[in-house]
């Protein structure tokens, strides 16, 4: 039989713009091609049903969306171009599970099981494909991820970041004919050591420093209503927004200047000064959490929370995966709001109370858009009244709230702060609370639940939080019909899966083709990961931790439950990923994404761990559901 | 020289200097059994071609290049395929390379042509043949086959130009080119105007037609013939 080498190379050259094929070596491919058939399925036709028998072909959809649906899942995955199946029935030599129907008319490139079995000999990234694929596939996006930012130090990763990115409020201007008095008092009033003279069109025309004080006003005596252009250097420096930051220091070394101007066209944008880029390079964790643990007042504060969110968006930018990320960024937030709590607190008693973190935090789950979450446990000593007691810690908890929010942690639009009469609550108030959520399981209840039940201590009396956390794990484990109800609570929000194309996103209004990666993508994983640490008695708060003592105790394959946790990680990661470009372009912070925006990689990925999320939800309801 | 005594002289030579392998190579050819077009779809091959040519006149114009795809049990098997180049004398003009993209240097260097015809019989065998409009394909390979070969080049064709027709009459009107039907049914070309892409993408076609065709109550070769025929009729009185 003759083999037509271009059609050969043709089909390698298609399969190659697909993973894994993209990895695999070209002899391997037309080892490949040279075994493939090409079939045809009308719109409507079965490609493939469970009830075929152990699986005899591996499909490459060549071109066309594929369907595959499980018997009695709502739930289906929609598979395009490049994509493969049936891997696990194929690996494991059984008949597949699900039923793939073609949605359109569809080609697939068809390799007969044996050939099938050959190539994951023959073909290392093949066999790691097939045999890991989330793992693989995750592994995959995150050299991505790095290959963007190219990084070797977090110095010269600083160094590396845009001009655009650094600027830190809008710039301070004066029009040439302002004299000098009015140009020394806006500098004064603004608190800024210098000023830029520009036409009414933004166009920089100089700039005027402190430092231009000595020479050019005071020693010739210059009069004060001299106009500033007399004054001003002329024709400052600038760059445009897309230069590096190690531009600007490098023609800051040359010519001597403490600032440049950041001009997009001729328009002027911002001033970056010799302090801005060298606290670029101050921001390290050890730096960090020293200079809050150092600090003595509130503006120390601020600049390292602004410095650890700054060190948020470097780490991520250098790869960093979102468990390291979400935990550090935890632990530091933790800090900061000790500190802030001992600075605070310095002349009021803290040895009866104990300062809650609720929510993400509780988790130690913190991205880079967060507000607060608090609350507080206080003990009421014999002979005491409740009242009195939860009046001095609301005052206490009033100015640390107001301090956190003044460092950036915004307060929480839904009240849920230690300031708040009903979040600050004796041991004995709580678990009254907490036991007649419970008890009621309403709608009200559950969602308060997913909300407090993350509860972790953060600072003062911590046995408190553990009686409450013991009485918990106890009372819930005790009430199945409470672990039912969070379960069909949990279930109602499924994974945007299907439907419209690969995704269900929002159709009009301000969202539309977006989803929500908190809300569809995190918040599946983190409510099933509360359900089973809540019904074994596990007292971790995050949800991986939660995952794996839990996965222990049920006896769940560990395989299974580090694909979920993945899975999460991965979503997290997105999520991260979005706010951090959001950040560099201005925009508020948010988790919303449009799947159509993401490199093909991370589509897949993001299906995979859509899939992961419908496994734990499937699991979910096998075991708690009434 | 004129066509007639072109002819003439081809077949003169031919009578004359076929070299004996190459004569023989031909008559194993022709002793082929002829293809039973009474097989069900599921047990023929048939195999599905596209010529690229010097130009679209049918009678002066010459064959430079055949692709093939073979479909086997419904499937197209992607090693089974076939491509040639045949040697031409005189270089097409630059607009016609335009086209097909095969260059004065591949054209000089390709087979000589009676070597290109025979190893394509040989592809071939006595499988039924297929394309999208026949007449094209099949007098420019008829006429290579006569000037280099010496013979008549006659085996069965089944045109996809009438037989997609026929079979989607709701589609009849608005789909006549080959790019009509691939887009309808979405199927890609990684290379138009390439002999051996376009025959990839009239499989293809081929392929989405076996179905329609059963569909319909057809079961081989020789009913599709009848269908096509029969769009011929109802073509002719539109």
């Amino acid at each position: 039989m003759p083999i037509d080498a271009a059609l050969i190379a043709a089909t390698v050259d298609h399969l190659s713009r697909h993973a894994p094929f993209d990895r695999m070596a070209q002899t391997h491919l037309a080892w490949l091609a040279e075994r493939l058939k090409i079939g045809y399925y009308g719109k409507g036709e079965a490609v493939l049903a469970p009830d075929q028998g152990a699986a005899q072909t591996f499909y490459i959809i060549k071109q066309g969306i594929v369907r595959g649906e499980r018997e009695g899942e709502a739930a289906w995955l929609e598979l395009h171009e490049g994509e493969c199946f049936p891997i696990g029935a194929l690996l494991s030599r059984r008949a597949a599970i699900s039923h793939f129907r073609a949605e359109t008319d569809v080609f697939c490139y068809e390799l007969p099981a044996a050939d099938f079995h050959s190539l994951l000999d023959l073909s290392p990234p093949f066999h790691a494909f097939c045999t890991l694929r989330l793992a693989d596939l995750l592994a995959q996006s995150q050299r991505q991820t790095q290959a963007r930012y190219l990084s070797a130090s977090t110095e010269q990763q600083s160094l590396e970041s845009r001009l655009g990115g650094l600027i830190r409020r809008a710039p301070i201007t004066c029009s040439p004919e302002t004299p000098l008095r009015r140009t020394l008092e806006i500098m004064r009033e603004q608190g800024i050591g210098s000023i830029v003279v520009t036409q009414a069109d933004a166009q920089p025309l100089g700039i005027f420093t402190v430092r231009d004080l000595i020479g050019r006003v005071i020693l010739p005596n210059a009069p004060l209503d001299t106009p500033i252009q007399a004054l001003m250097s002329p024709q400052p420096l600038g760059l445009p927004p897309s230069a590096h930051a190690f531009e600007a220091a490098l023609a800051m070394a040359r010519h001597g200047f403490r600032h440049v101007l950041v001009v997009d066209g001729n328009r002027l944008v911002g001033v970056i000064s010799e302090k801005d880029l060298f606290s670029l390079q101050r921001i390290g964790v050890t730096q960090i959490s020293s200079a809050i643990r150092s600090a003595n007042e509130l503006g120390q504060l601020q600049q390292a929370a602004q410095d650890i969110r700054q060190l948020g968006h470097n780490m991520l930018a250098q790869g960093v995966g979102a468990e390291q990320l979400t935990l550090l960024l935890s632990t530091l937030n933790d800090l900061l709001t000790q500190r802030v709590i001992e600075l605070e607190c310095a002349d009021a008693g803290l040895d009866r109370l104990c300062w809650l973190a609720f929510g993400s935090e509780g988790r130690l789950e913190q991205t880079l858009a967060t507000d607060q979450d608090n609350g507080i446990i206080f003990e009421v000593r014999a002979g005491e009244d409740p009242e009195t007691v939860r009046a001095e810690c609301l005052s206490l908890a009033e100015r640390i709230n107001r301090a956190l929010d003044a460092c950036g942690f915004p307060l929480c639009r839904g009240q849920i702060m230690a300031m708040n009469p009903k979040w600050c609550l004796s041991l004995a108030e709580w678990k009254v609370l907490f036991a007649r959520w419970i008890d009621a399981g309403d709608p009200e209840a559950l969602l308060n639940a997913s909300i407090f039940f993350d509860f972790r201590p953060l600072y003062g009396q911590t046995p408190l939080a553990d009686q409450l956390r013991q009485w918990l794990c106890a009372k819930a484990a005790a009430t199945p019909r409470f672990l039912h109800q969070m379960v069909a609570n949990a279930l109602r929000n499924r994974p945007p899966l299907g439907l419209v194309r690969d995704f269900v996103t929002e159709s009009g209004g301000d969202h539309a083709d977006t989803l929500d990666l908190k809300l569809n993508g995190a918040m599946p994983f983190v409510d099933a990961a509360r359900v089973f640490a809540l019904a074994t008695g596990s007292a971790a708060t995050g949800t991986a931790q939660r995952l794996r003592q839990a996965g222990l105790k049920l006896n769940l394959p560990k395989a299974e439950i580090e694909a979920w946790i993945a899975a999460f990680f991965f979503i997290q990661l997105l999520r991260l990923r979005r706010q951090h470009e959001e950040n560099e372009s201005g925009q508020a912070l948010d988790n919303r994404i449009n799947p159509d925006r993401l490199n093909e990689l991370d589509r897949r990925i993001l299906k995979e761990a859509f899939r992961q999320a419908r496994k734990i939800q499937a699991r979910l309801a096998l075991d708690y559901q009434a | 020289m004129s066509l007639p005594l072109r002819h003439w002289l081809a077949r003169r030579l031919d009578r004359v200097a076929l070299p004996p392998e190459l004569a023989e190579r031909l008559a194993a050819w022709r002793a082929l059994p002829a293809a039973d077009l009474a097989l069900p779809f599921e047990q023929e091959r048939y195999v599905v071609i596209d010529v690229e040519s010097t130009g679209l006149d049918m009678r002066r114009d010459r064959l430079i290049a055949i692709g093939a795809v073979a479909v086997h049990h419904g499937r197209i098997h992607l090693a089974d395929s076939f491509e040639i180049v045949l040697r031409q004398s005189e270089v097409s003009g630059k607009d016609n390379i335009l086209v097909h993209g095969i260059g004065g240097e591949r054209q000089r260097e390709g087979f000589e042509p009676g070597e290109a015809l025979l190893r394509f019989l040989g592809y071939l065998g006595s499988s039924p043949l297929v394309a999208f409009h026949v007449a094209f394909d099949a007098t420019m390979i008829r006429r290579a086959c006569k000037t280099f070969l010496g013979f008549d080049f006659h085996p069965p064709w089944l045109d996809l130009a009438y037989v997609m027709p026929s079979l989607l009459p709701e589609l009849a009107r608005s789909h006549r080119a080959l790019d009509h039907w691939t887009r309808h049914f979405g199927i890609g070309n990684y290379a138009r105007h390439n002999a051996l892409a376009d025959a990839l993408a009239t499989a293809q076609l081929f392929l989405t037609a076996l179905p329609l065709a059963q569909a319909h109550g057809l079961q081989c070769y020789r009913d599709l013939l009848g269908q096509e025929k029969a769009q011929r009729w109802l073509g002719a009185s539109i």
